[in-house]
Parts: structure tokens; C-alpha cells; sequence
């Protein structure tokens, strides 16, 4: 797997320490991320995993108090540095949540919403664009007839494709999914899964999961944080057979505290 | 055993008889002072009622000009408070959060909401009508304005913070600049409850006396200018109520009936909008 | 090693672990009997090694249940998923055991009352000694998780392969001798193969305690001596 010689670096992350006020959440992690790979982050709750993921887009920056220092290199440029556009980068840098998220209009406005604020599309391509985006999706079949409704009306594994269409609408380079499954039912956790597989042949993907099995089955990189450090970091083969240290083995075995 | 039991039980049916009773005493009041408004009420409503004017004791006539009055006036208030109450909230939900500007705000608010209106109405008074020299409709729509500040802030920054905290992140996560977040995503999930907010605040000054009587007045005959005195139902109905002429008392119960059906019927919409949303 | 939060999961393990080890003791006690029957021509001694070969599958089926169980269960990782998969490969082998030790017996029944000089059936007895001491060795390697023992195992595997090569020169040389010895040394041959085998076995076993321990598969050949299977030039 790792003999693959089109390996891209997309995004190094160096050094990077992150705080709540003055509570450090992230001591030194450095860690790169793939391009076309999945990488999953493990690891007990409150071991700073969604606090990673949620560096790699800023999200952090919608609050005060919370501040990053180190680097973060998205294709060789720190996305650390003050007065960087946020709004393109967060364009670029897709992100799906735990919980379901879509927006209380249509669903086809849903999707073509994020498409507006950057495009200005006329009505044909933007079908086009909206269609594209929930098929990549995989959930145009079921959608396709009532594309006026609310994108309330469909049940939560629906809603977290829709949402994943949404993501996918505005053609970011990174998706990060932050528990994209744990409010989901195993039928519609394994259509995810199905997607997340997809998908990465053309986005780079980071995936925070709770669920070791998860993580075993969609990722090829592994990274497993404990208390704000990257423990260990390898193929998500080798983590999950023989992984190198012993706290890595604790919690995926079970044996945590 | 059976003996605490029994205790218990005891105590228990001694709890739910006194419950009740006060119950049945709070809807019976109720039902008394609304049976009473309906008898009373309900016997003055003729064609007349919202076509003819206030008549001089012992004539003929309607509520007509004080229910135009109250309209014009209340809309005024709600067109110039609204805006301004929606855009406190969203202010104090989204932006100011935890700061020591939104703790003010949310501080003053709080006592505004809790003023006595005949304040208020003085101080429109002072501000408006004392400066002009007379009184004017217009005047009282800004009294008005100044109830429903306070009730859209409370309602609007309470709405908005229903709203998910990931739903803002998701819309941020495309891209998306903070107000167009708010503007185009946090609203219309929060939609309804505003608007509920709103009919409330419209309930609140319907029946508003006392702030109307330091600004509009009253105005016996039919008068749209808003620089001039303007009749409203409560203000009518307050000096309909006091006079000795039969005629003008059952106009000022069949206007009190008006009030109390326009603030139920608000109440029943605005439940109505809370709790379709699902 | 802190125990599972789930302290069920523990005793799944644990039951597995019992399981291979009375494996184990049936499968060594299988082999010196068998041989001990051979030496003294003790069918009765063959009989009851026959007879304890089903206890033997009975068990490993077991453990293959109660492995599968587990892995559908509790999605075993890491040290948890090698040691059921270990388990399964050395239940498979110590039943394979098991079955050759049953095939001494039923030959020892077979040539019961042919002729039997001690001198010949010497060289057989000294192969299975070793191949007994081989599986004492690697059983006590896995119950206690010691790779360095397990690997001294497999790198002398070769030990019993030679002793096998000249064992079966030394019983063509008996058959060539007198033709009357042509029946019993055949039976001869396939027991000291049959003891070979064993030793096979024990080497996987080993093989498999250092992927338990260390998670890598012994990439290297087995260390065996070069013409074990087809002696024939000789």
C-alpha cells in the first residue's frame, strides 16, 4: 500500500499545539495527511481528535479564545497565518458533522446554495451541477422525485448524504468528516462507508471516528491521539493488527482505564 | 410499613385536593371575568360595531375610529420596533455572546421589558409630545415601539439560540460569510419562533392604556393623520367605562371583548407556529 | 496487560486459552503413549491412543466455535485478533497431531506379533523423544508468551529432519538385510514419518506463537534439511 508512487502530501500538519484559553488541547502534533487516502483519527473522548479536524478548516476561528500555533500546510502554504480568506479556505476544505445538518430549505436548494456563493450558474448547469453532486452522494435515486421538499423530510442517513452532496456541490480538495456515523443507523453507516470509499479517489479525506471497526474499515492511515498527543501514526493495517505502542493496543484492544 | 404507607397516601390526597381546589378557584375566576366580558360584550356587537363612529352620549354608533386608531398605531409600533428589537437579538445571540456590551444590553433590556408602560408613555411625552406641543398617533405608534423592542429582543435572541450550534458551523463550513450564515440560514431555521415573538409583542400592546394616553390621546371623531390625537380601543374603552351613560359602557365592553378576542386569537397563532415546528 | 473493560471478553479469551492448553496435553500424551505402544507392542496401549483422538477434534472444534463466536462478538483487535486467529492455527495443528499419533497406534495394532528387534525400533523411539521435547517446548512457549523459546524451536527443525534422513537409510539398510523385515520396517517408515510430520507441526506452532507475540509473519524459510521428503539417491 505505502509502495504507491503517486503519494501527494496535501496537507502537513507541523508542530501544532492548540489552545481552549490557556488549556493546551494539541502538544506538537505532526502528521501528514494524503492525498486520495483516507486517514482516520482514533482515540478516546477529549483526546483532541474533532479539536484536529477542526483546525484543518478553521472552524476554530468562529469562536474566541481558541488559537492554533504551529503549521499547518495545505499544498505548501500555512493555513495558520492571520488573514488568510477563511471563506475560500473552508471552500476548499469541506466538512461534515455528526449530526445531520441540512438547512431548512429544499433540497435542492440544499445543494445549490454553497454553489451560488462562489458561481454564478444559469439554470440548466446548475441542475446539472445540483444532479452531479447528489449522485456522487449516491442518494439521487431516492431524492430525485421530490427535490422541492425540505431536506427535514428525509430520514437522518439521508440527510448526512445530503449533506455530504452539499459538501461535495462546491468541489472542495479535503472533505473532513467529523463522526459522520454516529447518529446513524448500520444500513445507512454502511452506505457512508460505501461513499467515504468512493470519494476518495478524487478528495483527500479525514475521518474522526469513535468506532475502531470504522476507522479499520475506511481508512488507510491511522493516527491515534490520547490527551492531545499524537501517539502513533502508521497504515491502518499495521494499527490495527500490530500497532507499536502499548497505549495505541490498550484502547483499540479495550482495555482503556 | 402500612402504617408510613398509609401516611403517605394520606398526605398525597391532602396535596392533590388542595391542587385542585386552587385549580378549579384560578379557572373559575377566569371563566367568570371571561363568561362576564362575552355576556356583556357579546350584546353590543351590531353591524354598526366597525362601521360607525363613536357617537356623543345617547346616540348612535361604533368602535370605528378607536379600531382604525389602534391598527395604525400598533403597526407603526411594530414596523419601527421589530426591526430594531430582531437586530438587538441578533446582536446579543450571534455576536456579542458573552461580552460585557451584551451583558448590558441583555441587562437594560430585561428592565425595559419589565417598565411600568406608563412610563414609557411619559417619556415619549417628554421627548415628543411636549417638544410639538401636541399630541399625535404617531407618537403613540413610537410608545408603542418602545413596548415591543424589549419582547422581540428577548424572543429573537432566544430563538436564535435554539438554533444548532453545528447548523452554523455546517453553513460555515462551505464557505460562507458570518452574515449570510445568519441571514440566510440561522433565520429561517429560527423563523417561526420569531414571528412568534413578534405576534406576541403585537398582543402585549394591543391592549395597551396607559402609554397612549400621555401621546395619542383620544380623538372622539374619525382622524387617520398621525400628527394628530388619535383614538384607540383602550383609551376608549377607559373613558367609555367611566362615564355614566349606558350606551357608551356596553361600546366599552363590547371593546374590551374586541381586545381580548384580537390578544386570544394572537396567543392560539402563536402557539399554533411554536409547535408545528417540529 | 490491564484487562478488557469488558470483563466477559476476558473470559472468552481465557476459555480459549484453556481449551488449547488441554489440547496440548492430550496431543503429548497422544504421541509418548503411541510410542511407548510401539517399543512394547502394547495394543492395548494403541487401542486407547486411538480412542482419544475424537476427544482431540471434539476440542478443536470447539475452539473454532468459540473463536469464531468471539470474533463475531467483540471485533477482536490488535493482540486480541492475533491471539484467536493463533489459536485457531494451533488448534488445527495439535489435531493434526493428534491424528498422526493415532496412525502409530493403529500401525502398532497392525503389525501386532511380527518380529521386533529393539535395535530397529531404537532409531524411531530417539526421533519421537525429540519430537516430543520439541512440542513440550513450543506448548510452554505459548502459554507463556515467550517468543525467544518459540524461535529456538523452529530454527531446529532441521535436527529432526536429519535424524529422519539417516533413520531412513538405517531401515532400508534392515529391509535389504532380510526381506523378513520388509512388513514391519515399511510400518516402521511411516511412523518415523509420521513423528517427521510432528515436528512440522510444532514448528508452525512455533511460527505462529511469534506472530502472536510480535505481529510479523517469520518471512525466512524454515532452516530444514535439504532432501528430507525424497532421500532417494542414496
Amino acid at each position: 500500500m505505502t509502495e504507491n508512487k503517486n503519494i501527494v502530501e496535501k496537507i502537513s500538519i507541523k508542530k501544532l499545539d492548540f489552545y481552549y484559553g490557556n488549556s493546551r488541547a494539541l502538544k506538537q502534533v505532526t502528521l501528514p495527511l494524503y492525498q486520495n487516502m483516507v486517514t482516520a483519527f482514533i482515540g478516546p473522548s477529549g483526546c483532541g481528535k474533532s479539536t484536529l479536524l477542526r483546525v484543518l478548516n478553521r472552524m476554530y476561528d468562529l469562536y474566541p479564545n481558541q488559537h492554533a500555533e504551529g503549521e499547518v500546510l495545505f499544498e505548501g502554504e500555512n493555513i495558520l497565518v492571520p488573514g488568510l480568506d477563511l471563506n475560500l479556505l473552508r471552500a476548499r476544505i469541506g466538512m461534515v458533522f455528526q449530526k445531520p445538518t441540512p438547512f431548512p430549505m429544499t433540497i435542492y436548494e440544499n445543494i445549490s446554495f454553497g454553489i451560488k456563493l462562489y458561481e454564478s450558474l444559469p439554470k440548466s448547469e446548475m441542475d446539472g451541477r445540483v444532479e452531479d453532486s447528489l449522485r456522487r452522494a449516491a442518494i439521487w435515486d431516492e431524492v430525485k422525485d421530490k427535490l422541492g421538499q425540505s431536506g427535514l423530510s428525509l430520514s437522518g442517513g439521508q440527510q448526512q448524504r445530503l449533506c455530504i452532496a452539499r459538501t461535495v456541490a462546491i468541489r472542495p480538495d479535503v472533505i473532513l468528516f467529523d463522526e459522520p456515523c454516529s447518529a446513524l443507523d448500520p444500513i445507512s453507516t454502511a452506505k457512508i462507508e460505501e461513499l467515504i470509499d468512493e470519494l476518495k479517489s478524487e478528495y483527500t479525506i479525514v475521518i474522526v471516528t469513535h468506532n475502531m471497526q470504522q476507522a479499520a474499515r475506511v481508512s488507510e492511515k491511522t493516527a491515534f491521539m490520547y490527551l492531545g498527543e499524537l501517539i502513533e501514526f502508521d497504515d491502518t493495517s499495521k494499527m490495527f493488527t500490530s500497532p507499536g505502542d502499548k497505549r495505541t493496543q490498550d484502547y483499540i484492544t479495550g482495555r482503556f482505564g | 410499613m402500612n402504617a408510613l404507607y398509609r401516611y403517605r397516601r394520606t398526605r398525597n390526597q391532602v396535596w392533590m385536593a388542595l391542587s385542585f381546589i386552587s385549580t378549579i378557584i384560578g379557572l373559575g375566576i377566569l371563566t367568570l371575568i371571561l363568561g362576564g366580558l362575552f355576556w356583556k360584550g357579546i350584546s353590543g356587537f351590531h353591524s354598526g360595531l366597525f362601521t360607525q363612529m363613536t357617537p356623543p352620549p345617547g346616540g348612535e354608533g361604533g368602535l370605528l375610529n378607536p379600531i382604525v386608531g389602534s391598527l395604525l398605531m400598533t403597526f407603526i409600533g411594530v414596523l419601527l420596533g421589530a426591526p430594531v428589537g430582531v437586530m438587538a437579538g441578533t446582536y446579543l445571540a450571534e455576536y456579542g455572546d458573552k461580552s460585557a456590551l451584551a451583558s448590558i444590553v441583555r441587562f437594560i433590556n430585561d428592565v425595559l421589558l419589565s417598565a411600568p408602560s406608563i412610563i414609557i408613555g411619559l417619556f415619549v411625552y417628554q421627548v415628543m409630545v411636549a417638544p410639538l406641543g401636541h399630541f399625535s398617533g404617531f407618537a403613540g405608534g413610537v410608545a408603542l415601539a418602545l413596548i415591543v423592542i424589549p419582547v422581540v429582543v428577548r424572543t429573537t435572541e432566544d430563538m436564535l439560540r435554539l438554533v444548532p450550534v453545528p447548523l452554523r458551523e455546517a453553513a460555515s463550513s462551505l464557505g460562507m460569510p458570518r452574515s449570510f450564515v445568519i441571514r440566510k440560514v440561522v433565520y429561517r431555521a429560527a423563523r417561526t419562533g420569531m414571528v412568534t415573538g413578534i405576534l406576541l409583542a403585537v398582543a402585549r400592546v394591543s391592549g395597551e392604556t396607559a402609554p397612549l394616553m400621555f401621546t395619542a390621546l383620544n380623538n372622539q371623531f374619525w382622524s387617520t393623520d398621525l400628527s394628530q390625537p388619535m383614538a384607540s380601543l383602550p383609551a376608549v374603552i377607559f373613558q367609555f367605562a367611566l362615564s355614566p351613560y349606558k350606551d357608551w359602557q356596553q361600546l366599552a365592553w363590547s371593546g374590551a371583548l374586541l381586545i381580548t378576542l384580537t390578544v386570544l386569537t394572537l396567543s392560539i397563532v402563536s402557539r399554533a407556529l411554536t409547535s408545528s415546528r417540529t | 496487560m490491564p484487562d478488557h473493560t469488558v470483563k466477559s471478553y476476558d473470559d472468552d479469551l481465557m476459555e480459549i486459552g484453556r481449551k488449547i492448553a488441554e489440547m496440548g496435553g492430550i496431543a503429548e500424551s497422544m504421541l509418548s503413549n503411541s510410542i511407548t505402544a510401539l517399543v512394547k507392542g502394547d495394543t492395548v496401549l494403541a487401542q486407547r491412543v486411538i480412542a482419544t483422538d475424537p476427544r482431540l477434534d471434539a476440542l478443536e472444534r470447539e475452539v473454532e466455535e468459540k473463536a469464531t463466536l468471539t470474533i463475531a462478538k467483540r471485533q477482536p483487535m490488535a493482540i486480541d485478533l492475533r491471539a484467536i486467529v493463533s489459536a485457531i492455527r494451533i488448534a488445527s495443528d495439535l489435531e493434526r497431531i493428534g491424528d498422526l499419533a493415532k496412525n502409530v497406534g493403529k500401525r502398532v495394532v497392525a503389525i501386532d506379533g511380527q518380529f521386533a528387534p529393539q535395535k530397529i525400533v531404537g532409531g524411531v523411539v530417539h526421533i519421537s523423544d525429540l519430537a516430543l521435547d520439541r512440542m513440550k517446548r513450543v506448548l510452554d512457549a505459548y502459554a507463556q508468551s515467550d517468543d525467544a523459546a518459540a524461535m529456538d524451536v523452529w530454527r531446529h527443525d532441521e535436527e529432526i529432519d536429519n535424524l529422519y534422513n539417516s533413520l531412513f537409510r538405517e531401515l532400508l539398510t534392515y529391509m535389504m538385510e532380510d526381506p523378513r523385515n520388509i512388513g514391519f520396517c515399511a510400518h516402521l517408515l511411516f511412523c518415523a514419518k509420521n513423528i517427521e510430520r510432528i515436528g512440522d507441526h510444532a514448528t508452525n506452532i512455533a511460527e505462529t506463537i511469534h506472530y502472536l507475540i510480535t505481529g510479523e509473519a517469520i518471512s525466512v524459510d524454515r532452516p530444514r534439511a535439504s532432501d528430507a521428503i525424497i532421500p532417494l539417491s542414496t
